[in-house]
């Protein structure tokens, strides 16, 4: 079964068709890269899978059922988890507090305590020991982003969802970037993932199978390889990056 | 870490070694949060305690016990405040609303002719504790739900017009509220005939009350609803898409500082002898937020010595500088805030680096 399947998702601002009937299915187990050059839809598509937006039509299916009405925080219950552009982490906390704050039970009702040792592999794992206790506006941009997803990975989402995860990072950053996301697919951490990028070359390392945006619809969809060699996409996209 | 400390809760995990032990949340936000002992914290704990016990016992000065003893009341206001503003980043500027209007509830349960009325002070406080609550619940759905929902500036200006309109029903309730020359309180501080109504019982109930709604409020910002409630100050969306229900976090948070700042404005005001519509104004609620800011915000026992300093200058300098007092006290807050950004205990705040 399907993680996440789209049927026709379209969203119009006025005349504009932003995101324009676009269907896709993502497995269990996939990475999948979403790119596409500036416009293209990607972020908008991004928006509308976890809720920010509402589609103008089409259905979303999560888990098998369907969110396309449900608000952002009731999608993020049931399982999405998101990673921002821009870093969304809790400034003024602690490394430790952001951790716990994506580990704890999400309903107030229930009894279910957290793994104190999944919050210390996780720490071990975005690499985050030895600034626990720090507060995480004083971390550097890409420590913060490995907070975020360690944070976000916590809640055990059964769709991780990355936009752009390696603007502003250095090329180090990035790849060390791509190594956790690698090791977090390894280690189960997540059902599925979903990667917005530009950067080909991390999308490369990082995902199975990419789908290709331009102007609001799907152009190209499968191996990385499969699609760059597609006239279509180097013509609309890829090329241009050359 | 010792074994009692949290202790495992899911029998899946029994037999496994407390460390890899599945930790209630409590506990775990106890453990990993800010439940390290903090000891520049625990210092500043011990030293105003010591001064709580100490003070009475070297002084015979009866009236300034007694002015002290209403000084941690409006303490107790100052930390309901903190609760809101400081640990959840709601800024409000009506909380006086809360500790006037409870006040009213009690002056008006406990010397009205009517009806059923009058009843007996501790019902009617309870009765004003409550009505402190519920209309901070019926404020947050309208402020804090839905699309509209209100956010900093929004709640800001909304909680002001609260407070004018209140002080505006208060002026006007006729025989109801007093008008302007408010309600003459004639309920007592007793229970079962021993009277704690002045002096050094007074101190030591207002005292005790104080170290309480303390130990219970650093209780609850220690466990998971604190650690949401900061959440919610740092990146409200952020705790949305983890999941959580950031309304009602702050809804919550709202009605407990309400029922905080009811509890000490019903005891103020009766031990005042008086409450009248500036008691639930815009200047009452004003002033609050200048305890809550010269003490630190987010420190909670910083707005307790905020509070008690401020309050202590106005008294001691408006008695000696009959026309200056106002300008000295307005200098000192602007030389302490230049000085120390973060209030007089913001360096319990700060991170290790």
């Amino acid at each position: 079964m399907s993680v996440l399947r789209l049927d026709g998702v379209t969203k119009s601002f006025g005349g504009f068709m932003a995101v324009d009937h676009v269907s896709l299915q993502i497995a269990q187990g996939e990475m999948r890269g979403l790119i596409g050059s500036n416009g293209a839809g990607k972020s908008t598509l991004l928006h509308l899978i976890y809720g920010q937006l509402n589609a103008t039509s089409g259905t979303i299916l999560f888990d098998g059922s369907d969110v396309t009405r449900m608000a952002a925080p009731e999608r993020a219950r049931r399982g999405m988890g998101l990673v921002f552009q821009i870093t969304s982490v809790f400034p003024g906390l602690t490394v430790e507090e952001n951790l716990l704050l994506g580990a704890l039970p999400k309903e107030t009702r229930t009894r279910l305590g957290v793994d104190l040792d999944e919050v210390e592999r996780m720490l071990e794992l975005v690499d985050l020991g030895d600034v626990r206790r720090r507060h995480a506006a004083h971390l550097s941009h890409g420590q913060q982003q490995w907070l975020e997803i360690g944070m976000v990975l916590l809640a055990h989402p059964k769709l991780l969802l990355l936009d752009e995860p390696t603007s502003g990072m250095t090329r180090a950053e990035s790849h060390r970037t791509a190594a956790l996301l690698r090791d977090l697919r390894d280690a189960r951490a997540t059902d599925a993932m979903i990667v917005v990028e530009h950067n080909i070359e991390f999308i490369r390392l990082v995902s199975d199978r990419v789908t290709v945006m331009h102007r609001g619809a799907v152009l190209a969809d499968g191996g990385i390889d499969e699609v760059q060699a597609s006239p279509a996409v180097q013509d609309a996209y890829l090329g241009r990056l050359h | 870490m010792s074994p009692a400390d949290g202790a495992a809760d899911d029998p899946a995990t029994q037999g496994t070694s407390v460390e890899e032990a599945v930790r209630s949340s409590a506990g775990a936000v106890r453990r990993l949060g800010r439940g390290r002992p903090n000891r520049r914290l625990l210092i500043v704990e011990l030293t105003l305690l010591a001064l709580l016990i100490i003070i009475p016992l070297v002084t015979n000065d009866a009236f300034l016990v007694d002015r002290l003893g209403r000084f941690f009341l409006l303490a107790i206001f100052a930390m309901s405040v903190d609760l809101i503003w400081g640990y959840g980043g709601l800024f409000t500027f009506g909380h006086a609303v809360f500790f006037g209007g409870a006040a009213y509830v009690v002056g008006i349960l406990t010397t009205r002719d009517w009806g059923f009325l009058p009843i007996p002070f501790w019902p009617a406080l309870l009765a004003g504790v409550a009505f402190a609550a519920l209309l901070a619940l019926a404020t947050s759905f309208f402020v804090f739900y839905g699309r509209g929902a209100l956010r900093g500036v929004e709640f800001a200006v909304v909680t002001l017009a609260v407070a004018v309109i209140a002080e505006r029903i208060a002026n006007a309730g006729g025989q109801v509220t007093g008008g302007q020359n408010g309600i003459l309180m004639n309920a007592r501080l007793e229970i079962a005939g021993v009277a704690f109504h002045r002096g050094f019982a007074f101190y030591a109930f207002t005292a005790s009350l104080l170290v309480v709604v303390y130990l219970g409020l650093k209780r609850f910002l220690r466990a998971r609803p604190g650690l949401l409630i900061r959440g919610v100050r740092e990146n409200e969306d952020r705790v949305g898409l983890l999941g959580y229900d950031a309304p009602r976090v702050k809804r919550r948070t709202f009605v407990l500082s309400a029922a905080i700042a009811g509890l000490a404005g019903g005891l103020f005001y009766v031990h005042d002898g008086i409450v009248s519509p500036s008691a639930v104004g815009v200047a009452a609620s004003t002033l609050v937020l200048l305890w809550v800011v010269l003490g630190g915000r987010g420190t909670l026992a910083g707005p307790i010595v905020g509070a008690v300093l401020l309050s202590y200058l106005t008294a001691v300098l408006s008695g000696r500088l009959l026309d200056t007092w106002l300008v000295v006290v307005g200098i000192t807050l602007v030389v302490v805030i230049l000085l120390m950004p973060a209030g007089i205990f913001g360096f319990l705040e700060q991170d290790e680096r």
